[in-house]
């Protein structure tokens, strides 16, 4: 195998070659997660600085834990707000980390592009992008792809059905290629008032019936609904949109038998699930985060590791 | 006295064969005829069959001065403008404060006569502080000077006050410029509502929202009989809406900016959301191209209008979101709509009439802007090399602006002299470029 790249801006650099090496590596990466020491020494030396502009514990922890799994030393730079009401530039603030020694920045931001923007002011050091705004967030479609291929084998042909708020969502557009370079194919259901203008830009099909959506589906992924969406009237009420696209056991004795329940987290119980389906024996739901820093330990490690496995 | 021999001249309105030779006393072109020889002491160029046009007329320039002046000001954006074809520019009325008093305007008329670039009208506000709310004097601005009269930057807020401006400067004798938009539809947004929004996430601005804002000028224009001038038209369905209001006859004209007719949506993505390519309106979609390039060669669009819009670096190398809106390209937007026009196939008169008689039309006859050559006219010219190479290199621009979508791009065909009232403003014949 070769592993070519250093940075991760987005899941569409990256082959089904590379997603394989991937999968592989993160299987590898589990396995050191479940035995007594879990330390091991690949990025001994190597300094990883997280800064996150946007509020993120599952996403920054999990990173954290994937650098410490792999002896890195590892720097939180705690940021909020935009770069201008702080009175620095973005590139003034990673100009500093990499003087001060930074191998590689993991960002989270709210604006779409920061991750490329670093990428090309950063004279040496890695970028991983974290997720920018409704963007793109790479690491998230790893994860989701790592827990499908683990639970259903390989994913040519497979079915994905997501249903929720797809034009806020950064973790579909992310996943939508990642799947697809995988061979499958998806659906997307929501209310219409939540979905891109252009579908088709994206890839997918889009079937606003969810009960229709999730037929023939070997996983369905739910998407956290914001309140913030329902304030700007972009739809009606929490209730109306539970009863309509909420995943109950209904609708997910709809999908294929077994079919995987899949939700990036964190979860509105009664929302956009019911605590039965999200607990329920059909949910990979905390799967997906122990994949998380499995993956993210695979992903780090083959791009700053040396690469050969 | 100049003397310009062996021209191909284009008139304003056609493209002659043959060589001819210009002579400019003055401030005026004396005669225009083959064999002329100047007398004692003119100046002699020999234009080697280069085409000569009436002076480029842009009718829609920001030169952030006053209040603005580290991103331009009338000297760097007159001078900016002259090197890249343009005799005159419209100064648009944005600045800090808004050129919303005879004052204001009698400022900026008096300092851009004598900028040694490109002559510079102003344009005035529609509204008192462009705020949108209460009519600006524009009476009075007209007696100081403006030859046109916008909100730029944003539309006439309010409907009535679109229509009572309408009314009241139809006897004045100057046109209402009108930015299409609906500010509602595109709050917050960042780029096309498309391919781009879908694929980046950002808040999309809809070919909607441009639509009501013409639709909106239109009904006035059809319900006041007064003229109304749409700028910086984007969308294929705005562009529509034009087309059949100027079928039905109603005094409707409009502007597209280069950029728009050179990039799409698709720089957006391809360069991952890199702030050089943020505007407003934004880049739009493939199809939008298309749809205005046909408006150009079928002689909807009226008026080639650069929106130059310069930024200082700090506030365009920024993550897209927190970037400015605006491109600046007076020192290259002709050449590359003249490349692109001929990769197209794009009649050159069509072209050429979109920088001269077009949007000369459009400003009151007092301004004095000709937009054609006659002799006893006013000796405003361009001097065009259709086979010269180009390389935009913002690094030696007379604009302040250095972060350009532009830069690095080659074209075919760029201006090489530009003449004020008489006097060589550029000239890229006698004197080496970039000296």
């Amino acid at each position: 195998m070769a592993w070519s790249h250093r940075n991760l801006l987005d899941v569409d650099v990256l082959t089904r070659e590379d997603l394989e090496t991937l999968l592989d590596q993160a299987m590898h990466m589990e396995d050191l997660m479940d035995r007594p020491v879990k330390k091991v020494p690949a990025l001994r030396g190597k300094l990883v600085v997280n800064i996150f502009f946007e509020a993120s514990t599952r996403t920054r922890v999990s990173f954290e834990l994937a650098e410490k799994f792999l002896g890195a030393d590892v720097v939180n730079w705690a940021s909020s707000g935009s770069s201008v009401s702080k009175g620095e530039t973005l590139r003034d603030t990673v100009w500093t980390l990499e003087a001060m020694g930074a191998d590689a920045v993991v960002v989270r931001h709210s604006m779409p592009g920061v991750p490329w923007y670093l990428r090309d002011k950063l004279r040496r050091a890695s970028v991983f992008n974290a997720g920018d705004g409704a963007h793109a967030h790479p690491t998230q479609a790893l994860l989701d792809v790592y827990t499908a291929w683990r639970h259903l084998g390989s994913l040519e042909g497979k079915r994905i059905a997501i249903v929720g708020d797809i034009l806020h969502s950064r973790v579909t557009r992310s996943d939508i290629i990642a799947f697809r370079t995988m061979g499958a194919s998806l659906v997307c259901s929501g209310p219409r008032s939540l979905m891109p203008k252009d579908m088709g830009a994206l890839g997918v099909e889009y079937e606003p019936d969810a009960r229709r959506a999730v037929v023939g589906a070997d996983a369905i992924y739910l998407l956290r609904i914001q309140m913030e969406r329902q304030m700007a009237g972009l739809f009606p009420s929490e209730d109306e949109y539970h009863r309509l696209w909420g995943a109950n056991e209904e609708l997910v004795r709809r999908a294929r038998p077994g079919a995987l329940v899949m939700h990036p987290g964190p979860i509105n119980r009664g929302v956009e699930i019911e605590s039965r389906v999200a607990d329920g024996p059909q949910s990979v739901i905390l799967p997906q985060v122990k994949s998380g820093v499995a993956t993210r330990m695979a992903l780090l490690y083959l791009c700053m590791g040396g690469g050969e496995a | 006295m100049i003397l310009l021999k062996n021209a191909r001249l284009f008139d304003g309105v056609q493209l002659h064969g043959g060589a001819t030779d210009l002579l400019v006393e003055g401030k005026t072109v004396t005669r225009i005829a083959s064999g002329l020889s100047g007398s004692e002491g003119a100046r002699v160029m020999d234009l080697a069959g280069r085409v000569v046009a009436p002076g480029f007329v842009d009718l829609h320039g920001h030169f952030r001065d006053p209040g603005q002046t580290w991103r331009e000001d009338l000297t760097s954006g007159a001078r900016a403008a002259a090197a890249g074809g343009f005799a005159v520019a419209v100064a648009m009325p944005n600045t800090e404060p808004p050129l919303d008093s005879e004052a204001l305007v009698r400022d900026v008329r008096e300092r851009g006569r004598h900028t040694g670039g490109a002559l510079i009208l102003p344009a005035g506000c529609v509204s008192r502080g462009r705020s949108g709310e209460e009519m600006a004097e524009l009476a009075s601005m007209v007696e100081a000077g403006a030859v046109l009269f916008t909100d730029d930057g944003a539309p006439v807020l309010r409907s009535s006050l679109l229509r009572h401006a309408l009314l009241y400067a139809s006897d004045l004798g100057v046109r209402i410029m009108e930015h299409p938009e609906d500010p509602d539809l595109s709050k917050g947004a960042q780029v096309h509502e498309g391919r781009c929004s879908a694929l980046s996430g950002m808040r999309g601005m809809p070919a909607a929202g441009e639509v009501i804002g013409v639709g909106r000028a239109v009904a006035l224009a059809r319900e006041t009989s007064c003229a109304v001038h749409l700028t910086h038209v984007s969308t294929a369905q705005a562009l529509e809406e034009i087309r059949r209001a100027k079928g039905e006859g109603l005094p409707v004209t409009c502007d597209v900016t280069p950029h728009h007719l050179i990039f799409s949506e698709e720089n957006v993505l391809t360069s991952h959301l890199s702030a050089i390519f943020k505007v407003n309106p934004p880049l739009r979609s493939l199809g939008d191209v298309e749809a205005l390039w046909e408006g150009v060669a079928d002689g909807t669009v009226d008026a080639l209008g650069t929106d130059h819009a310069p930024w200082h670096e700090d506030e365009k190398d920024l993550p897209f979101v927190e970037a400015s809106f605006g491109i600046a390209s007076y020192e290259c937007a002709v050449a590359a709509v003249l490349d692109e026009g001929r990769r197209r196939k794009v009649p050159l008169e069509a072209l050429l009439r979109l920088w001269t008689s077009g949007p000369a039309a459009l400003l009151p006859p007092w301004a004095g802007v000709p937009g054609r050559i006659e002799e006893g006219g006013g000796a405003f010219l361009t001097v065009l090399d259709l086979d010269l190479p180009l390389e935009v290199n913002p690094d030696q621009w007379r604009s302040k602006v250095r972060l350009t979508p532009y830069r690095g791009k080659r074209f075919i065909g760029a201006p090489v002299a530009t003449m004020v009232a008489g006097a060589l403003v550029f000239d890229a014949l006698s004197e080496p470029p970039h000296e």
